[in-house]
């Protein structure tokens, strides 16, 4: 080969590879520049992955020593499928019935949600156990796949159920402190964008945005698992005992103001809170008013000694149980002639309770239903609250201050009637209940500290003091509490049988009976009501719901380490 | 006209050597990359399956810490107890050792029981006041 053809040869070469390499520019410049731009998107992104990093919600935590958890996430997958591959793989039919057998789904069923070819994305069961997603996965089937998601737990099912509530499916906060405390527990999401290769695995090196999520707080509360135990245990017991329609009570700490324990029933499992019923999902405690009946006298009798218009020893004229006042007949239950105001109190004369409020005056008994907060909600940290019913006093009737005086054309919540008996306990101190105590952040920052607050303060300490005194003979012999007496202590109570309004005037047959009441009386702890809606047979506060009081004050105090009242001799059997 | 030098010619084209030297440094510096490259992808992956372990773990503890919280519930607690035939009561009153500060000594001494009954009390800080 001559030198000439050999250069010859090169320059063939050399002008095939520059073709070849203006060949890959023009292709590279026509890719890069002039190729359509949804064609370049669609290849950008199927190398692409974009999508959150889920966070679970924070977890809620009950308030004995032992700090139990009571709500927490837990991760767990979402099964999906994309129907249009499977319907053209023709595998709707027989995946259908692999997964119902093993999802205990029917196969009609399934094969109703994946019959949709014409969409890419359907749910075939949602939340689904980690050995189950296993188990499917392991079947290979095409157009099956998982997605990671979270699930909201409630390891004690329908413990605290009304006062911890739930948050739905989308992570989202629906009722009670779920709902209240959400900003608090749902933290925030994280974000991935990264590349994939060539096999679809993302590659750490290429990460573009890698924002860690944010987990929310933790949410802890002033209820105690135990004394909230004791709670539903007595209630559960009342509503068989009485065959009531509902029961429910609250248990408060008096000098924070603190709630122990909060329950109602009839009531539901958290975690299938989907198949509850509205009548079970109702925190009656703090959302069904009622009229309070004999438990109401506290708040006119507490005026009027705090006023200095009555003394405790001042004799009343009951009328033998039956007055008439304004044309209107009033009567007692147990007809007397004559009582002193602690006897009025103690025996619950409406005569009496009626003649006392008159005295007070339709201005100043007014001033104190306001004082103690009646017709006001509360402003407990919980969600669903109701303000109660109370007429302002310029459209009060002529009769109108002698029944709200014993519990009659007025409406309160269990709470608010708590917060009256509380009150008088707390040496006149009306407290706000609380049942978050502290939310702590992940990282230990503490974002909010529940905290006794005073609403205000409708009597002084030394008309307390009589009050207190007069709801301790309530549950001495002769009284009409006595079954809410606890051997060792001293307690303070007050009765109330309030026939439930029905169209037009009162039920004879419907009632609802209520007990409250605080221990021990001359240091008081804890206070606590109880309230049983249509108990049958037997319909009064002594009877129905002072016995469940007795129950759970019995057991709380233990629990709660309060000593016994000095002058009333050993606690226990 | 001069007649060209046909040795030198047989020597052929000499690559120079600075280009040569270039090239070896800018392969090695290619190596080198590519060398941290797949390290710093065996890494990322390393970090990867650590992340997703500790995902896991993570959904672990969660729910040993549910399991937990409900072995400790006191529904749990007293299931347990009837299960293994564990009656739980409150002492009788002569089972009750009471037990008071004697001022001068400043020991305890046990009271008898025909004493007129003593209990301990917490000071308690009145908040309102």
């Amino acid at each position: 080969m001559t030198d000439r053809d050999r250069n010859i040869r090169l320059e063939w070469l050399a002008l095939a590879l520059a073709l070849a390499f203006a060949g890959l520019v023009v292709r590279l410049v026509y890719l890069h520049l002039l190729t359509d731009e949804t064609i370049r998107q669609s290849v950008e992104d199927k190398g692409t992955i974009v999508k959150p990093i889920l966070t679970g919600r924070g977890r809620i935590l009950e308030g004995s020593k032992a700090g139990n958890i009571v709500a927490l996430n837990v991760g767990m997958f979402d099964l999906c499928a994309d129907p249009a591959l499977l319907a053209k793989s023709n595998l709707t039919g027989q995946v259908a019935s692999s997964l119902g057998t093993v999802l205990g789904v029917t196969s009609e069923e399934l094969r109703g949600r994946l019959n949709h070819p014409e969409k890419r994305f359907a749910y075939v069961a949602r939340q689904v156990p980690d050995d189950l997603v296993h188990q499917i996965m392991d079947l290979k089937t095409p157009g099956i796949f998982t997605r990671e998601t979270t699930l909201r737990r409630y390891p004690q099912g329908g413990t605290m159920c009304h006062a911890l509530g739930f948050s739905n499916l989308e992570g989202v906060g629906s009722a009670g402190v779920e709902l209240i405390a959400d900003k608090y527990l749902k933290g925030s999401e994280g974000f991935l964008e990264s590349r994939l290769d060539g096999r679809r695995r993302e590659m750490y090196g290429w990460r573009v945005q890698d924002i860690q999520p944010q987990e929310g707080a933790d949410v802890y509360l002033t209820l105690d698992e135990n004394v909230q135990y004791m709670v539903e245990m007595a209630l559960d017991r009342a509503m068989e005992k009485h065959r009531a329609r509902g029961a429910w009570a609250i248990v408060q700490r008096i000098r924070t103001g603190e709630i122990l324990a909060l329950a109602n029933r009839p009531n539901f499992d958290l975690n299938e809170f989907r198949t509850a019923r509205p009548e079970q999902m109702l925190n009656r405690a703090i959302g069904q008013v009622y009229e309070p009946g004999s438990t109401f006298k506290v708040v006119a009798i507490a005026g009027a000694l705090n006023e200095g218009i009555i003394t405790t020893n001042q004799i009343f004229n009951t009328e033998n149980g039956r007055w008439s006042y304004m044309g209107k007949i009033l009567r007692d239950y147990h007809p007397y002639s004559q009582l002193t105001v602690s006897d009025v109190f103690k025996k619950s004369s409406n005569i009496g309770t009626a003649k006392i409020a008159i005295q007070l005056g339709n201005e100043r008994f007014y001033k104190y239903l306001k004082g103690f907060s009646i017709g006001h909600k509360t402003g407990v940290d919980l969600p669903g609250e109701e303000a109660g019913l109370l007429t302002p006093v310029e459209k009060w009737s002529g009769i109108s201050v002698s029944r709200i005086a014993i519990g009659q054309g007025v409406a309160v919540t269990a709470l608010q009637m708590l917060g009256v008996a509380n009150a008088v306990a707390n040496d006149g101190f009306l407290m706000k209940p609380y049942l978050i105590r502290r939310v702590v952040a992940k990282d230990g920052t503490v974002l909010y500290k529940g905290a006794p607050e005073v609403m205000g303060r409708p009597i002084r300490g030394d008309t307390a003091q009589k009050m207190r005194d007069l709801m301790a003979r309530v549950t001495e012999p002769g009284g009409t509490g006595t079954k809410g007496a606890i051997e060792g202590y001293q307690v303070g109570g007050k009765t109330g049988s309030a026939q439930k309004p029905t169209a037009g005037g009162y039920s004879e047959t419907d009632y609802m009976a209520t007990f409250v009441g605080f221990l021990p009386v001359q240091n008081p702890e804890i206070s606590i009501i109880v309230t049983v809606d249509e108990p049958q047979p037997f319909h009064t506060g002594g009877l129905v719901a002072a016995p469940i009081f007795k129950e759970i004050a019995e057991q709380a105090v233990r629990y709660l380490d309060i000593s016994p009242s000095a002058q009333t001799g050993l606690a226990g059997p | 006209m001069a007649r060209k030098n046909r040795k030198k010619n047989e020597q052929g084209f000499l690559f120079p050597v600075p280009l040569a030297l270039t090239l070896l440094a800018v392969a090695l510096l290619a190596l080198f990359h590519i060398c941290l490259k797949a390290r710093a992808d065996a890494l990322g992956r390393e970090i990867k399956a650590l992340e997703a372990r500790r995902v896991v773990l993570r959904d672990q503890l969660k729910k040993e810490e549910g399991e937990w919280s409900l072995l400790r519930s006191p529904a749990r607690v007293e299931a347990a107890l009837r299960e293994h035939g564990l009656v739980m009561a409150w002492p009788r009153r002569d089972q009750i050792v009471r037990i008071i500060c004697a001022p001068a000594s400043g020991r305890a001494r046990r009271l008898e029981p025909s004493q007129p009954l003593q209990y301990a009390q917490v000071q308690k800080v009145v908040m309102n006041d």
